[in-house]
């Protein structure tokens, strides 16, 4: 193999260009053989060559790059597998998952910092998504720009330089988002007030979260005895393991552009009778929005509730870019993936590592099972 | 009377959008001016919206910085590398599940949208053994090669659905002439389905531009890194001051051909985040 990293990806690249090529004329060669001995006909014969020659990239690649792993992966969660040790592989049961669910702490905060993505932030974000879509579906002028712009966020996301460009907002002394808030509380008494009721309530909220976590509340007593904020007081955002989810719930919201989308499409396919009919019988328009359009809306809410869940599961580069060196407070913030790799590729514990892949492949299966049952009591499909 | 309050809703209406874009695209103006700022400007205590007097500074210093430079190479060359395979690859195997009748056609098929349901990070410690016992650590392999085998059930999805649209008389026809699978495929169906193909590279390069896990787990020396795995090393905890103009100016750098990409094809996008989203 050439040693230039360039030259070697091109070579590799080939290879495996000629490998997909002739494992698919294998596999469907393969196909249309047991398709004859079964007596198909020749044309049956051919299109099964023909299917299982153009499928076979995919299905070479699930063999590969997904069923093969998840089971190596699922035997390993049973050992205590090190990839940099040479000590033999023993086989330990149970014990990686009982560690994890029972005495791995920072396990347990990664789920209980999800379920504070889940319970604060899903509904913000959802409920932001929503808004933004019944105003772009008032049908007016400039209505595709501003979607561009709403939906431009989801693009840039999560690339580190734009989530750098967070943590420079985010500053807590001479950031632009505190400074705008300082700003806002001096000129204008009021807002000042709105600040400080909103850093306490999410201080409140925030310290409860944590005292799940650690099972000591005097987070929870040290916020309460300090009371109301003064007025100097600004979000600590990514300073103080209080906050730093909350920034987190500031990217979510900043990037709710694929469910105003989704929600959009759902708005678009009410037919425009009912609420003609409505609006003659003298409904306002808040008793449509609530009667008509928020129950047809109920399966988009539901998917956006779906997608929105398992990816605040695996959330990981905003944690990564803000507060990855940070460690006083990273334990504040971190998702199960982010452990995952964490605990995977600085400390090469590939047993422990696969163990915690597979919890969060069962936790999202449960939660979708779960969200799937539930869905009948609330999620309205086709009353018109 | 009527008229009047019409004025007024609608006039509210783009009070509320234009307040709603302009925090929006806060982030990517900030990033713009700042870019533009001196060191001092950027961590003053007052705010700068402008800075008084723009200096290029940043952007003169960062062409001069080689690890940016290569880092923006290698950011282009994997993903360039990584596209095209995927999309040939994901146009043959929709080809399959869209034109052709086979047995285990429909079992294939939802295998495919069931994998939808296992997040790539559940697969990324073994392939990371797998990769580790190639001796592909450290080299671009892991971060190319798996796109080759149609990565992205989404993306194959939403290109069967067009595909699927396209009347069956066409292929019929090239098949009593005497063309092969392989002719129909690459002569007729794809060249009708220019616009779902652009949209699907599009997501594709945007998911490669801003992909930061597996770059980070596997390019390990700063010769490969990628440009957000490169970016983000400009941002060092232990330093007390940040290089913030230094560091936006790598930001808006890195974003630019995102911005471009998306303004070129934003009208196919939007349209099928829904397709893909709600049928998926």
């Amino acid at each position: 193999m050439p040693t230039n990293p360039y030259l070697n990806v091109l070579v590799i690249a080939a290879l495996t260009v000629i490998f997909i090529i002739a494992s698919s004329y294998g596999l469907g060669a393969l196909a249309r053989l047991i398709i004859k001995l079964r007596g198909g006909t020749p044309k049956v014969q051919e299109n099964t060559f023909a299917g299982y020659f153009f499928a076979a990239p995919w299905i070479v690649g699930f063999l590969i790059f997904v069923l093969i792993p998840l089971g190596f992966s699922l035997y390993w969660s049973f050992t205590d597998y090190r990839i940099a040790s040479s000590a033999p592989v023993n086989w330990v049961g149970l014990e990686n998952y009982t560690t994890l669910i029972l005495k791995d702490t920072s396990f347990r905060a990664s789920l209980i910092n999800t379920l504070y993505l889940t319970v604060i932030g899903l509904p913000l974000q959802i409920g932001v998504a929503l808004f933004l879509a019944v105003l772009l579906n008032q049908k007016m002028w400039g209505e595709k720009l501003f979607r561009m712009a709403f939906y431009l966020p989801v693009i840039l996301g999560f690339n580190t330089a734009v989530l750098l460009c967070w943590r420079l907002m985010l500053n807590t002394g001479t950031g632009i988002i505190n400074q705008i808030i300082r700003a806002l509380s001096a000129a204008f008494p009021p807002f000042g007030y709105l600040n400080r009721a909103f850093i306490f309530a999410q201080e409140v909220v925030a310290a409860v979260f944590l005292g799940l976590n650690t099972g000591k509340y005097n987070l929870l007593t040290k916020v309460i005895e300090a009371g109301f904020p003064t007025e100097v007081r600004v979000p600590l955002w990514v300073q103080s393991p209080l906050w730093t989810k909350m920034s987190v719930v500031m990217l979510m919201v900043w990037g709710c552009g694929t469910m105003m989308l989704i929600f959009l499409a759902g708005l678009n396919s009410i037919p425009k009778e009912l609420h003609e009919s409505a609006e003659v019988d003298g409904a306002t328009g808040w008793q449509r929005f609530w009667k008509i359009s928020f129950p047809l809306l109920t399966p988009y809410l539901f998917y956006n509730l779906v997608v929105g869940l398992i990816a605040s599961l695996q959330i990981f580069e905003p944690i990564f870019v803000l507060y990855r060196d940070n460690q006083p407070i990273v334990s504040s913030t971190i998702s199960m993936v982010y452990y995952l790799w964490q605990k995977t590729f600085s400390h090469f514990e590939i047993g422990y590592g696969s163990a915690i892949s597979w919890l969060v492949l069962v936790i999202i299966m449960i939660v979708t099972v779960i969200q799937f049952k539930l869905q009948d009591r609330w999620v309205t499909y086709d009353v018109y | 009377m009527k008229q009047y309050f019409y004025l007024i809703k609608s006039s509210v209406l783009y009070i509320l959008l234009t307040g709603a874009t302009v925090l929006m695209s806060f982030p990517l103006f900030w990033m713009i001016s700042s870019s533009l700022k001196t060191l001092s400007e950027t961590n003053s205590a007052g705010i700068v919206w402008i800075p008084d007097q723009p200096t290029l500074q940043a952007y003169l210093d960062i062409f001069h910085n080689t690890n940016f430079l290569r880092s923006y190479f290698n950011s282009v060359f994997y993903v360039t590398l990584s596209m095209f395979g995927t999309l040939i690859s994901i146009a043959a195997v929709s080809y399959a599940f869209s034109r052709i009748e086979w047995p285990g056609r429909n079992f294939f098929f939802f295998l495919m949208l069931s994998t939808m349901m296992i997040p790539a990070q559940a697969l990324i410690v073994p392939q990371y053994v797998f990769f580790n016992k190639l001796n592909w650590i450290g080299t671009f392999n892991p971060i190319v090669i798996p796109g080759y085998f149609a990565g992205g059930a989404a993306m194959i999805f939403l290109l069967r659905q067009s595909m699927a649209q396209i009347p069956k008389e066409l292929d019929e026809s090239a098949f009593v002439d005497g063309a092969t699978h392989l002719q129909v495929w690459w002569e007729i169906i794809l060249p009708l389905l220019k616009a779902p193909l652009a949209t699907i590279a599009t997501f594709l390069f945007v998911g490669l531009w801003n992909s930061l896990l597996t770059p980070l787990m596997y390019l390990q020396t700063i010769d490969l890194y990628t440009l957000p795995v490169y970016v983000s090393t400009l941002y060092n905890i232990n330093q007390t001051t940040q290089p913030w103009p230094t560091i936006m100016t790598a930001a808006v750098l890195t974003t630019v051909p995102l911005i471009a990409v998306f303004f070129v094809a934003q009208r196919y996008i939007l349209e099928s985040v829904v397709i893909s989203g709600l049928k998926g």
